[in-house]
């Protein structure tokens, strides 16, 4: 790189600034942050008119884009994707775009509270969009909050303290698994509902029982041809839709010679389905059958003798519980077998069954017919990021089942919860709300007053990412390692602290080996000691001789990677040996109709506070600001009921009432819900909006310990009421509506 | 009066910017749609308004259905924006000139504090993308700290629409002024274009034959114009793709 910096292109690419000088010059942290002017005053090192631009990590999911942030006399103006970045390269999706409204949210902590469990953070009043809404003011100062958190480290046994983190962010997470292994607390537990969802556990469980190694599987979409999806939402939510979305873009280049074809199995058309070439509307809980039998077929069409894995399955059987007919079956499968470059995506609700893994299993297999493993167009496992030893997943509900369980039975004296929602994104059948009393003291820090900081003994804000040091691992997506870094584009708006100085501060006043723990002066210390190793690590994409250049840099670029590929090529010697289990998945409950919860494409796990992301239309219903509950028109037809008509939706764990959407491309027999809505607290745009989904899931689970999210089936009860939806799309001549033939 | 025959359409190649959509690719995940309220400052309205309709998007994705289950098919997406024509059919009918043709960019502008809300530019848009502000939107603090230096904030009774991002058109042309040469093609780009994760956005001059968003349009070879019939002459090429 060149040392020849014009003033302008320093200001332009550094995103520095004020920032860096600050590190350069060793400064205390409070130096480190752009201050925000009022427009009448200039920091120097602004021109009038002129924006600085600021390499950042986007924490709106864990996928890990990179960011860079415009800002303007200190404030954050707009977000757009990190060009550098491997990852994203220069994109970013909606929530990405929407995250300023997350840092600008008019419903924030401000300050570090103590608080009586369950009541309010903020004063709501009647209309969102008129009235005032009052945040609940900060009582306690920094100082006796960091005593605090001291005092519960030291006052408690190691094994009586634990911490439960979200996906993001990754530093902070290292930071408290260093504590917890040099002092003996409770290894810190992550959850995120994201990964609920995609059924990550049942993945990487799936590739390690057919590979011998532990890893998040890799599928190259962008190098295939003909790509099959069992399930997998790869165009919405699922493990890192930026990058899955460049390989779609890639799947169908119109240079390419022959445009490439996805074909989507699920019970559902989601928005990724939308785009596929075929929807095959796949009975519910028969995805391992079907898998299994387009393996045999291929198999047969192209000769030889059948190999263990596919000799169990009857196609025909397979055709007839899942209800797709075998001509279809035999047409995929020619279509898989002459490829050049198939691929098998298991993922999302088809993994989510009580044979989740077996699915999982079988569609992975898929891919030796196709013989793509390591290959261009194939399945790899992800690059490790530059500091990942192995791949780490969030905990599967099982394991938070069991965590839940500890907190009940009091065996947890003190929680320390960072990043996640659990009372809002738990099914409500694992009673975390309820087992907090087992706790004697929940230490939030959540950036916004959501329903678990409702339930906390003491709320001490982190920042909000813009506001934040960091680094994420880049777990999947690129295929170089990465490690995207965080840095504050703007200062605190509010009397915020980093989770991390917090942690160091409290851990140097509770002594002993707390202090040697972390023996850190503050954050960014301790972010420069994980960072550090990378600079004698080869293919770098910049490298530097000291610490303090090299920080500068990483800040500059917005994190460090590699130049060379590191997927790895999994190990498939013995795949076509093992004998796969053909079966159906079991559903629970009394119901009639197959229940399909799925992520919010636009909102998503925690994107219900930020008003831009509720005004976005859904990709297929069109339907904003709340939920509702997807059904197939004929069956509506038969049940007597229109949109808008609110039913009672009931499970063997729940009930919700929430109005009709009449979904064209839903199979008659399966009901779809989104999640996202449904939130008791979480500021004036989220709450009392629609309802959660989650709250109608039971406690069953896969092998792989995910929750059978998508194995239960449900009632629909009239109620007489009314609700209307917002909808982009006009209800005009829509079944009739508006022309006199209304049914 | 004029009868219908004997109105002369305009059928010249006119424009400057332009946009090609590739509808093949575009999976309707909305991050334009957001990108576009970012950078623009256009306002939220809530539940209840946007269910009048009033929502404030300058570019939405259409989705359309076909066929019945389980033949239903979703139609490819497709980004709906102000076509920047070339011969406006929102111009003409504007009493206060507050939508005009602009000479040197070759778009259709809007003129805010000329505005005063007859909407007859947004009857008369055979594309449906114009919106109009109902209320005075609130935007409680802090949200306003986010408000983009280059772009007004509208009010009540103001007609709205997409404009090409005209602010980074200037920006970028004001740089290039600035350092003696001219704008790169791909120099910048819009706030929908850049973020687009499948890059089915591409924007640039249609009047320069080697600039991208020219080569792409030869390249394919069957995009389509919407409602050309109109003789609208609209700037944005879409390529139905499949």
């Amino acid at each position: 790189m060149s040392n020849n910096f014009s003033r302008r292109d320093f200001l332009k690419l550094a995103g520095v600034g004020a920032a860096t000088s600050a590190i350069l010059t060793g400064c205390g942290p409070a130096s480190r942050y752009v201050k925000r002017e009022p427009y009448m005053l200039m920091p120097e090192y602004n021109y009038n008119g002129q924006s600085t631009y600021y390499a950042t990590t986007c924490r709106e999911c864990a996928a890990g884009c990179g960011l860079v942030v415009r800002t303007s006399q200190g404030r954050a103006i707009k977000a757009e994707g990190n060009a550098n970045n491997p990852l994203n390269l220069g994109k970013t999706c909606a929530r990405g775009q929407a995250t300023l409204h997350g840092l600008y949210n008019p419903n924030r902590v401000r300050g570090p509270i103590k608080h009586k469990r369950g009541d309010r953070l903020y004063e709501t009043a009647a209309d969102p969009f008129e009235d005032e809404f009052k945040d609940a003011d900060s009582n306690m100062n920094w100082d006796d909050a960091t005593q605090t958190v001291a005092d519960a480290l030291k006052k408690y046994k190691p094994s009586e303290i634990a911490f439960l983190m979200g996906t993001t962010s990754d530093h902070l997470f290292d930071l408290v698994a260093d504590l917890s292994t040099q002092t003996g607390i409770t290894p810190p537990v992550r959850f995120g509902a994201l990964s609920m969802f995609e059924s990550r556990a049942t993945l990487a469980k799936a590739a390690e029982n057919l590979f011998g190694e532990s890893g998040l599987p890799f599928f190259d979409v962008g190098g295939a041809q003909v790509v099959f999806s069992f399930g997998a939402n790869f165009l919405e939510t699922w493990l890192s839709p930026v990058s899955y979305t460049r390989g779609f873009a890639g799947l169908r280049e119109a240079q390419k010679k022959q445009r490439g074809k996805l074909i989507q199995f699920e019970s559902r058309m989601s928005s990724t389905a939308g785009k596929a070439d075929e929807w095959i509307p796949i009975r519910p809980g028969t995805e391992a059958l079907v898998a299994l039998a387009i393996g045999r077929l291929a198999l047969e069409m192209r000769g030889g003798p059948l190999p263990r894995a596919f000799s169990d399955i009857d196609p025909e059987d397979a055709a007839s519980k899942s209800g797709i007919k075998i001509e279809t079956l035999q047409k995929l499968a020619e279509m898989f077998a002459n490829s050049t470059g198939a691929l098998a995506i298991p993922g999302g609700a088809a993994l989510g069954q009580s044979n989740g893994l077996a699915v999982a299993e079988a569609v992975l297999t898929l891919n030796a017919v196709a013989d793509n493993f390591g290959k261009p167009g194939g399945v790899f496992f992800s690059a490790l990021a530059p500091n990942q030893a192995m791949y780490q997943r969030p905990a599967s509900v099982k394991e938070m089942q069991d965590f839940t369980k500890k907190l009940a039975d009091g065996k947890i004296k003190v929680l320390f919860v960072h990043g996640v929602n659990p009372v809002f994104e738990l099914p409500a059948v694992l009673e975390f709300k309820k087992a907090l009393d087992g706790v004697e003291q929940v230490i939030s820090f959540a950036t916004f007053p959501d329903e678990t900081a409702l339930e906390a003994d003491f709320v001490f804000p982190d920042h909000h990412g813009l506001e934040s040091w960091g680094y994420q691992r880049v777990v999947t997506g690129s295929a170089q390692p990465v490690l995207s870094g965080s840095q504050p584009v703007v200062s605190p708006f509010y009397d915020t602290r980093a989770t991390a100085d917090v942690l160091i501060a409290a851990a140097q006043l509770a002594g002993g080996k707390f202090a040697s723990a972390l023996p850190f002066k503050d954050e960014v210390e301790f972010l420069q000691s994980k960072v550090a190793p990378l600079m004698s690590e080869a293919d770098g994409f910049f490298s530097a001789p000291d610490i303090n250049t090299f920080m500068a840099y990483f800040q500059q670029y917005g994190g460090w990677w590699k130049t060379t590929d590191a997927r790895l090529v999994p190990t498939t010697a013995d795949i076509f040996n093992r004998s796969l289990k053909a079966t159906e998945a079991e559903f629970a409950g009394e119901g009639e109709f197959f229940f399909v919860p799925f992520v919010s494409p636009t909102i998503a796990e925690a994107g219900a506070n930020k008003p831009w992301l509720q005004e976005l239309p859904d990709p297929t219903t069109t339907v904003m600001w709340n939920t509702w509950v997807e059904i197939n028109p004929v069956t509506a037809e038969e049940l007597g009921l229109v949109d808008d008509d609110v039913v009672k939706i009931v499970s063997e764990a729940g009930e919700l009432e929430l109005p009709v959407y009449r979904y064209p491309a839903i199979r008659p027999d399966t009901i779809a819900i989104p999640f996202g809505q449904g939130h008791t607290a979480y500021g004036r745009y989220a709450e009392g909006r629609g309802v959660n989904p989650t709250d109608l899931l039971g406690g069953h689970f896969n092998e792989a310990g995910d929750l059978a999210f998508a194995g239960m089936k449900v009632k629909i009860e009239k109620t007489g009421k009314k609700q209307p939806l917002s909808r982009l799309e006009s209800m005009m001549g829509v079944y009739g509506v508006g022309l006199g033939e209304e049914k | 009066m004029i009868r219908p025959e004997e109105i002369k359409m305009s059928t010249e190649e006119t424009g400057k910017w332009g946009m090609v959509i590739d509808q093949d690719i575009c999976t309707g995940c909305q991050a334009c749609v957001a990108a576009c309220a970012m950078e623009n400052n256009i306002t939220f309205v809530g539940e209840k308004d946007s269910g009048y309709g009033r929502s404030m998007h300058w570019i939405r994705i259409e989705r359309f259905w076909e066929g019945e289950y389980p033949e239903v098919k979703m139609t490819p997406n497709q980004p709906m924006l102000c076509q920047q024509c070339g011969s406006a059919t929102c111009e003409p009918v504007c009493p206060a000139f507050a939508t005009v043709h602009s000479q040197a960019e070759q778009l259709n502008l809007q003129v805010y504090n000329r505005c005063v809300g007859t909407r007859y530019c947004a009857n008369n848009c055979p594309y449906q993308v114009r919106s109009f502000n109902w209320r005075d939107y609130k935007r409680p603090e802090p949200l306003s700290n986010q408000f983009n230096p280059d772009v007004t904030v509208r009010r009540r009774g103001v007609m709205e629409k997409c404009t090409f991002c005209i602010q980074r058109i200037h920006k970028a042309q004001d740089t290039a002024k600035s350092e003696g040469r001219e704008v790169v093609d791909g120099e910048f780009t819009t706030a929908c274009a850049q973020a687009c994760p499948a890059s089915a956005i591409t924007f640039g001059r249609v009047d320069d034959p080697e600039s991208l968003v020219s080569q792409l349009a030869r390249a394919h070879g069957h995009g389509v114009k919407h409602l050309e019939e109109l003789g609208t002459l609209p700037n944005v090429t879409y390529f139905k793709g499949g």
